[in-house]
């Protein structure tokens, strides 16, 4: 009988028996590399993903956290609902995430250990990182609305969240007999995609033209005195489709005090709405995983460093896109690839040596109000003043000539083909 | 930073195959801008002509690369029509056409809005670091 003792075991220990043992095995395998784990594959996850393992060729190993096999988009899903395009020219997969040496798990991450620094996933694996990127997007806080529940959203949707939300908005927006009333209850500030509401009641409109409709009404419900692109969407409503949309704002309707799913019912303080679809858009919060983590604020989102955009919490961790304090930036996807790109560069400086530049952030947000009439928003940023600060900035003006308005509907097309190519490859 | 030869007059850059195409595919045709751009790009030229009477430093093409970044959510070779590709452009062009874009000569608010923070040494970093890349 032989007694390995501990002093035996070391002896013994050739290459061979080195090579052979599990411990040793990952490093042999090049795991003995710096590592960034990413949570979430949308704008924001996708491109720091591929950005640093990209740009760190193999120096960093990347590992990307998201559930889904394929992406949906929701920037761009309001020009699906209008009838511009197919849903699978908005879903894209990860094929070629993975070709830029990033490792995808399609498993939804179940907790964050900040102090062990790893990702539970819901096998109950655990994914070790150096660094952390957290880009789960929003949660709907479906209790902010008086009767709505997610139970309810499959009868009213809210559709803010792509997928089968956004399919059902869409069967049952296209199946409208004429003399319809569409009820939309839009979401208090902050939220994703500040004209998103807007551009998504021009599309409903749109398709009610098309279709022929002279009776049918949107009734827009809002929580907010003013929103995104105002004046110009109410141009483009009254020039394209007079006397369809109405737009309340809280002195109008005193509030929102209940919404019924079962009967479409839909109670503010002033009247009741029967609608014959209700899009219920109620306020959001970071993804459960960032606020589970410690992550979030009070405001239910995670503040950030403007310099760096690590949590403020955390300085092994990023928050990216919709679910981080983006001071003067919208919540929109541009956002979430230009926040993405300065923490790629954050965290190839940290973990890789890169050279290191001042973070600087932009965004445009595009808005089709009708065929061909499209206008935008957009601006460059900086950090100052303790946040995300606006340096400049443009909107579209009122009364513009057709051709600004065409020619803005073919940069956005172009730019989502490159949104897209940036982010999923 | 490899300078090439500054034409001399608007019509010579209006002229030039690479700006007519940018300014094509990129114009807005705001009203006021577009009826004034002949005149606009002259003042542009001059502008440029007057920059770069200045010794260029040597450009900072990692910089670049950083800063290109910005360009990318946009700027692909895989699009085409309303966005151009930039891959490949010679630095001379992109230097011309972004410090037009700064001095607000051609007309897209987007271009405008990106242009006008950019400083001379990084509009040379992303001059050098496109001429020299071929693709994303």
């Amino acid at each position: 009988m032989t007694i390995v003792t501990r002093r035996n075991f070391v002896a013994l220990s050739g290459a061979s028996l080195l090579a052979a043992s599990p411990l040793f095995a990952p490093r042999a395998l090049g795991q003995g590399r710096p590592k960034l784990v990413v949570i979430g594959g949308g704008p924001g996850g996708g491109t720091v993903a591929r950005y640093v393992a990209k740009d760190s060729a193999g120096a960093i190993d990347v590992t990307l956290i998201e559930p889904q096999k394929t992406y949906t988009t929701c920037f761009f899903s309001n020009i699906y609902v209008g009838g511009f395009r197919d849903y699978k020219s908005i879903t894209h997969t990860y094929d070629k995430v993975r070709k830029s040496g990033v490792r995808v798990i399609h498993q939804a991450a179940l907790a964050i250990d900040r102090d062990r620094k790893q990702v539970v996933l819901a096998s109950g694996r655990r994914i070790p990182y150096d660094r952390l990127a957290v880009a789960p997007g929003i949660d709907i806080k479906f209790d902010s609305v008086p009767g709505y529940s997610e139970a309810a959203s499959r009868t009213m949707p809210h559709a803010w969240k792509p997928g089968v939300q956004t399919r059902l908005l869409v069967r049952r927006l296209n199946a409208l007999d004429d003399g319809a009333t569409i009820v939309m209850v839009a979401p208090p500030n902050p939220y994703r995609c500040p004209p998103g509401p807007y551009e998504r009641v021009s599309m409903f409109a749109h398709v009610l033209k098309k279709k022929g409709h002279k009776k049918s009404r949107i009734v827009v419900l809002d929580p907010k005195t003013t929103f995104s692109k105002q004046a110009l969407f109410v141009e483009g409503w009254e020039k394209h489709y007079p006397g369809m949309v109405e737009w309340q704002d809280p002195q109008m309707h005193g509030g929102i005090k209940h919404v019924d799913a079962r009967t479409g019912e839909i109670k503010t303080d002033l009247a009741s709405y029967k609608a014959t679809l209700a899009n219920i858009i109620p306020a959001q919060m970071a993804g459960k995983i960032a606020r589970d983590a410690g992550l979030a604020d009070q405001s239910g989102f995670c503040p950030i460093d403007p310099e760096n955009m690590k949590s403020k919490f955390d300085a092994n961790v990023f928050v990216i896109g919709d679910a981080c304090i983006p001071g003067d930036m919208p919540k929109s996807a541009f956002s979430a690839n230009s926040q993405a790109k300065v923490a790629a560069a954050v965290i190839r400086a940290e973990l890789a040596n890169a050279r290191a530049f001042p973070a600087r952030y932009s965004n445009t947000c595009w808005s089709l109000i009708a065929p061909d009439d499209d206008v935008k928003v957009g601006g460059t940023y900086e950090p100052g003043d303790g946040k995300i600060k606006q340096v400049t900035a443009f909107v579209s003006q009122k009364g513009e000539a057709a051709d600004v308005r065409r020619q803005n509907y073919k940069e956005s097309v172009d730019w989502y083909a490159g949104i897209v190519a940036d982010v999923f490859g | 930073m490899a300078r090439g030869k500054l034409p001399a007059s608007a019509s010579a850059l209006k002229s030039r195959p690479d700006v007519k195409a940018m300014a094509h595919s990129l114009s807005t045709a705001q009203a006021g801008v577009q009826k004034g751009r002949s005149a606009a790009l002259g003042s542009a030229a001059l502008a440029l002509a007057i920059g770069a009477a200045e010794p260029a430093a040597a450009a900072d093409i990692e910089f670049g690369r950083y800063l290109a970044t910005e360009c990318l959510t946009c700027h692909r070779n895989t699009v085409g029509g309303a966005i151009p590709n930039i891959f490949g452009m010679s630095a001379t062009t992109f230097g011309e056409v972004v410090r037009a874009y700064r001095a607000q000569r051609l007309p897209n608010q987007v271009m405008q809005t990106i242009a006008s923070r950019l400083k001379d040494d990084e509009i040379d970093a992303l001059a050098a670091y496109f001429e020299v890349t071929k693709r994303p």
